[in-house]
């Protein structure tokens, strides 16, 4: 170990940093909590802190950049970074639909249903936030190997109010915009995992990553991962990794236990500390009301949790959780204190309607700010809204709506609801369904349209997250439009061109005959 | 031409043909006298072409039943791929099913009421971890009020985003008797069992939906409406507490008996749906390696040869070596699935719970067991629906269009479209062609001013055809059809049936012909006019053409019945001289039309309640499209000659 970081800091005497960085710090953290319906989270965290640093000011775009040289700090995400000028940057990729009702809040917020990219940049007249976008986009969908490309004009918006930074921005002279955009038919699989863990100083080598294993990860119930690079003014360029995943321990064979260890959830243990890291931690939440045995015995326990130290611990780390009673499933759930269902009804596939129901938990109003970033393909009639708690009608406020353009612009729709205690809000919307031009429905299988997550923020803390603001995400629907049958192009194309034959031969026939009066002289039938 | 010399006879056929191409007048007025030749020739024959196109319809469709019109079926869907799915169903879940039973009788011994039932379904599902809810629905019909619970629960599958959705239903009543009170407690068994079975598995990918539906149909319709957000003035059913997706499939399990020796499709709809062919097909291909697979209840006298006197469909005045004939055999069995699939399409109606669905783009179907004592069970049935559920999950995409339309004699081998429509379509032809006919000929009369002619050939001149009159009383029957319907439906018909049935069909029977009588009698000059009654009957003959035509893609079941009841009839009504025969004529065809009204009970409630609570559309279409049609042919036989 004394050699390498030996070499690290060889390493870092001989290049020193053109960006005049100070240090970089690598922290890493495992936390794991049982759910109350027998599932177990897990969250990842990757933190690198590039001290002293500041994004690149958009106004030195057209000139060349400081040079880039990073010890553990991943220079591929950096190089983009800096080409782009991105101030704040937040990518998730998710497989599967984050049960608020019974799994509660999520660690790391971004948990809607597929690929979600938000970014922060100061606006210049050198290269404009638009142009960015598209730039870091594509780049990132190289670097992830995901279909980060297809977040076009179709589907970027621009809602502030909802993507507040959570770092800080520099206090250039241009403004700073947001840039979101979100893809819910993207599927996260091992082929993203791979570039995600090339960024980590450790790859999956050693330390905590080294339980990242696609093989267990990708079978779990709800699994995402995330890329956050944000800007503290105090601190310096953080970027965060994180992955969540939900497995189910209940899921396999007969036994009716909750009991997890690193080596059920991942396949693996720690065999042996990162390095590099800081700081190298594995939390366990521990059950209040239920008797329970954790190996090895934690060295710390701060309130509700089990720490593990892995730079201090023996090797290797196999935590287990056993408990001793068989599982039940609860009858009723405490989980987040606002959840939200979201359906498209109607059978038609020219209009339908959208259903939105809010619950409010807590025993005191709530004010929330309810975001719908909606395709074209799904345009609202605004006149048919109506909200009512318990068939009475409620008034909603602070509407902002920027309405779709055909085949180019998606929806921006945001309100205020204000949610009285113990409540449920309904919210319906009548909606017309696009009519597609030919070209623009997909090549592949057709099953509908996949649309964005409904996005509700709480306007005041709620739960235990105090800290920064709370997003809440709708799982995603489907819309199913009006689709020609492309798996019979040829009787398409018989039926299309016979029509057409016959239309434009009457028309020839008519345009070029000479018509002349003909006496049928000897013919008997006059 | 002006060669002499003997030709050979390739070259006097090629001269011939030069001829025809360039013949020696004017080309124009070789091909009009040509084509009114053909024409001509075509007019003259027009009776013998319909008689032969009637023939040739109605022969069509005796030979549906044929083998050789059908062929084998297979899977258009490649991604279903139902041969190679995996099932791993076993013993421990026949143990788990029968427990479930224990406690299912239990309940029933004691009477428990619908949310009790609905309780006991919820903690059940709640004890499996599932998201579960129930849902009350009230429905107010005119023969009765209904009101009962349903639970229900949806596995959110792994890794899913859970915008699709499959259904595995099971209804407390069984469709035994159209759901006349026998239990489905077997199948809600199964469906329970299923529930805590399939949630072990991490492949779906889709959310699974589990209900067990009070009632039989009723609570169905009423999830479905709440599901789909749609509304009825009759039915008050609860919002749904948690959903899912888009539903692509549904199974609805029925297994009303102890054990089941074969398993029954049933897939018609309500108002003449289908579910795409390709999941009957996968369930028949899944189901035939674990029990034996049958089209409907109908079990086949040649696979139990000591049941033959009780199944054999064959009546008993045939001879017995003609029974005995295999063909013969095969043609029957075929013939009764026929006319039991034309039987519940052509009346609209739904032949289990999985009819509600097709509405909504939902493929759905029924698993029958045949109640028997043996030797099929759980183990047989889980099997099947869990292959046939693994084989929807495969599905990427919606089923082919074009599998939609198709008749199953048997569950392996399916009629083509193509094969069948001509049936009904020859048949709407020679109505149209008679329709036609005479509306040509109506506007033609012998002249009798140039009778002093000496002449072998009459002379025709041409009279009006006033339209007007004879479309009024075609729009009238209408309006009469939906007085009717208004009447029939209306809340205080039904519970009054015996009484009020005979006094409507002598009303509704009584009514054209007492106006007519108010009417003043219509001065016609025969020689300048056409008759009103030959101008009726063409548009009759058309109208109902036209509407066979139509309904043949859309139910071929009701326009193969309405060719068979309205082809002959329609074109054979004529006036006659003497006022007997005319009101003979007059009330055979009332009794054709509105007889339904005396002879059956049932029929007309049960069209009636299909209209009030599902929306079946046979009692309106009886009324509005049948009853009129039937009653301008009437008409006709009653005008004076």
């Amino acid at each position: 170990m004394a050699k390498w970081r030996a070499l690290f800091c060889l390493a870092a005497c001989l290049y020193p940093s053109a960006l005049a960085i100070s240090t970089e710090q690598f922290d890493e953290e495992l936390t794991i909590r049982p759910l109350p319906d027998g599932k177990v989270a897990s969250t990842f965290r990757f933190t690198t802190l590039l001290q002293g640093a500041t994004p690149r000011d958009p106004q030195s775009l057209g000139g060349d950049d400081v040079s880039q040289h990073y010890t553990v700090f991943p220079l591929a995400l950096g190089q983009i970074l800096r080409e782009y000028a991105v101030t704040e940057l937040h990518l998730s990729l998710n497989a599967g639909k984050w049960r608020y009702d019974r799994w509660g809040l999520p660690k790391e917020l971004g948990v809607g249903t597929g690929a979600e990219l938000w970014a922060w940049m100061g606006d210049t007249e050198v290269t404009s936030i638009d142009k960015r976008w598209k730039g870091l986009r594509n780049a990132l969908a190289g670097l992830f190997c995901a279909s980060l490309g297809s977040l076009d004009d179709l589907r970027t918006t621009s809602p502030v109010q909802t993507f507040q930074p959570e770092g800080d921005l520099p206090d250039w002279d241009s403004p700073h915009d947001v840039r979101h955009a979100s893809l819910p038919s993207e599927h996260v699989c091992t082929e993203n995992l791979t570039p995600f863990l090339k960024l980590l100083p450790c790859k999956s080598r050693s330390g905590i990553a080294s339980l990242l294993n696609p093989h267990r990860l990708f079978d779990a119930d709800w699994h995402g991962m995330g890329v956050h690079v944000l800007w503290r003014e105090k601190e310096g360029v953080e970027v965060r990794l994180t992955f969540q995943s939900v497995s189910d321990p209940l899921r396999s064979g007969s036994r009716q236990k909750q009991d997890w260890s690193l080596h059920s959830l991942f396949g693996r243990s720690i065999e042996r500390e990162c390095p590099v890291a800081h700081s190298s931690r594995v939390l366990v939440a521990l059950p209040q009301d239920q008797s329970y045995s954790i190996t090895p015995e934690p060295p710390l326990v701060e309130t509700e949790w089990a720490v593990f130290d892995t730079t201090k611990i023996n090797m290797p780390l196999n935590t287990a959780m056993t408990w001793a009673q068989n599982f039940e499933f609860p009858t009723e759930f405490n989980g987040a204190p606002l959840t939200v269902k979201r359906t498209l009804r109607g059978t038609s596939q020219a209009y339908g309607q959208l259903s939105i129901t809010v619950q409010n938990r807590l025993s005191s109003e709530l004010p929330v700010l309810y975001l719908e970033t909606m395709p074209w393909l799904v345009q609202f009639y605004l006149s048919t809204l109506k909200a009512s708690i318990g068939g009475k009608p409620h008034a909603l406020s602070n509407l902002t709506y920027i309405p779709a353009i055909p085949h180019s612009r998606p929806t921006t729709f945001q309100m205020l609801l204000t949610i009285p205690a113990k409540s449920d809000l309904e919210i319906v919307l009548d909606v017309n369904k696009a009519f597609l031009l030919y070209a623009e429905h997909p090549p592949d299988a057709q099953r509908g349209w996949d649309l964005p997550p409904a996005i509700l923020t709480p306007l005041v803390p709620i739960a235990n997250h105090s800290t920064g603001q709370l997003r809440i995400y709708t799982p995603t629907l489907l819309v199913d439009l009006a689709t020609p049958d492309f798996s019979m192009p040829y009787n398409v194309i018989i039926f299309t061109c016979s029509l057409i034959a016959f239309l434009f031969g009457n028309v020839f026939n008519l345009l070029t005959r000479k018509f002349v009066i003909i006496r049928v002289g000897s013919d008997k039938t006059t | 031409m002006t060669d002499v010399q003997p030709q050979k006879p390739i070259k006097r056929i090629l001269a011939r043909f030069n001829r025809f191409l360039t013949p020696a007048e004017n080309a124009s007025e070789l091909r009009i006298r040509r084509r009114n030749k053909t024409l001509g020739a075509l007019t003259r024959r027009i009776g013998t072409i319909r008689l032969v196109l009637f023939v040739c319809g109605y022969l069509w469709m005796l030979a549906l039943p044929s083998d050789r019109l059908a062929r084998r079926v297979w899977i258009d869907e490649n991604a279903l791929q139902p041969n190679r799915v995996d099932v791993h169903w076993n013993w421990g879940e026949v143990h788990t099913a029968d427990r479930y039973l224990d406690d299912l009788e239990n309940l029933r011994d004691q009477n428990a009421t619908s949310d009790q039932r609905a309780q006991y379904l919820l903690s059940q599902f709640q004890k499996l971890g599932l998201p579960s809810s129930t849902q009350k629905y009230h429905f107010s019909a005119s023969s009765g009020d209904i009101q009962g619970s349903n639970a229900f629960a949806i596995l959110s599958s792994p890794r899913v985003s859970g915008t699709e959705a499959m259904v595995i239903s099971a209804s407390w009543l069984s469709r035994t008797g159209d759901g006349e009170g026998q239990l489905n407690l077997r199948g809600v068994a199964t469906v329970l069992s299923l529930a805590g079975y399939l949630n072990r598995y991490a492949h779906w990918s889709k959310d699974l939906i589990f209900i067990i539906n009070d009632g039989y149909l009723d609570g169905m319709q009423a999830w479905l409406s709440a599901y789909y957000g749609v509304s009825q003035p009759n039915l008050h059913a609860e919002p749904l507490e948690i959903v899912s997706g888009v539903i692509w499939a549904a199974l609805c399990v029925d297994y009303p008996g102890h054990s089941y020796s074969h398993l029954g499709i049933f897939h018609e709809g309500l108002n003449g749906r289908l579910p795409n062919q390709d999941l009957v097909t996968s369930l028949y291909y899944v189901a035939s390696s674990n029990s034996p697979v049958i089209m409907y209840d109908h079990l086949d006298s040649r696979d139990v040869p000591d049941r033959r006197d009780e199944l054999d469909p064959i009546p008993l005045w045939v001879p017995r070596v003609m029974r005995d004939m295999p063909d013969v055999r095969a043609y029957a069995y075929r013939a009764m699935n026929l006319l039991r699939h034309i039987g519940y399409q052509a009346r609209g109606r739904a032949s289990g719970v999985h009819g509600l669905f097709h509405q909504y783009r939902v493929d759905a179907i029924t698993l029958f067991a045949y109640p028997a004592t043996g030797p099929y069970g759980f183990h047989a049935i889980g099997r099947s629906v869990e292959g046939t559920l693994r084989a929807a999950n495969n599905m990427l995409e919606r089923l082919h269009a074009s599998f939609f339309f198709y008749l199953l004699p048997v569950h392996h081998e399916f009629i083509q479209i193509g094969k069948y429509l001509p049936s009904a379509i020859l048949i709407s032809v020679a109505m149209i062609f008679g329709g036609l006919k005479i509306w040509s000929d109506a506007g033609w009369t012998r002249s009798s001013i140039i009778e002093q002619k000496v002449t072998s050939e009459p002379t025709w001149t041409r009279r009006r055809r006033p339209v007007i009159p004879s479309l009024l009383i075609v729009l009238a029957t209408h309006l009469m059809g939906t007085l009717l319907f208004f009447v029939v439906k209306s809340s205080w018909f039904v519970p009054r049936y015996m009484s009020t049935a005979p006094i409507l069909f002598i009303t509704f029977t009584s009514l054209p012909p007492l106006i007519t009588i108010f009417l003043p009698p219509p001065t016609v000059d025969e020689a300048t006019t056409a008759p009103l009654s030959s101008l009726l009957k063409a548009f009759n003959l058309c109208i109902a053409s036209t509407i066979i035509s139509i309904i043949s893609v859309l139910n071929f079941s009701m326009a193969a019945s309405l060719a068979v009841f309205l082809g002959i009839p329609l074109s054979i009504s004529s006036s006659s001289p003497n006022p007997l025969p005319r009101v003979f004529k007059y009330f055979s065809y009332a009794l054709l039309g509105l007889g339904w009204l005396l002879f059956g009970s049932n029929e007309p409630k049960s069209a009636i309640r299909d209209w009030e609570m599902f929306g079946g559309w046979f009692a309106p279409f009886v009324c509005i499209v049948y009853a009129p049609l039937v009653f301008q042919a009437a008409i006709v036989c009653l005008q004076p000659q």
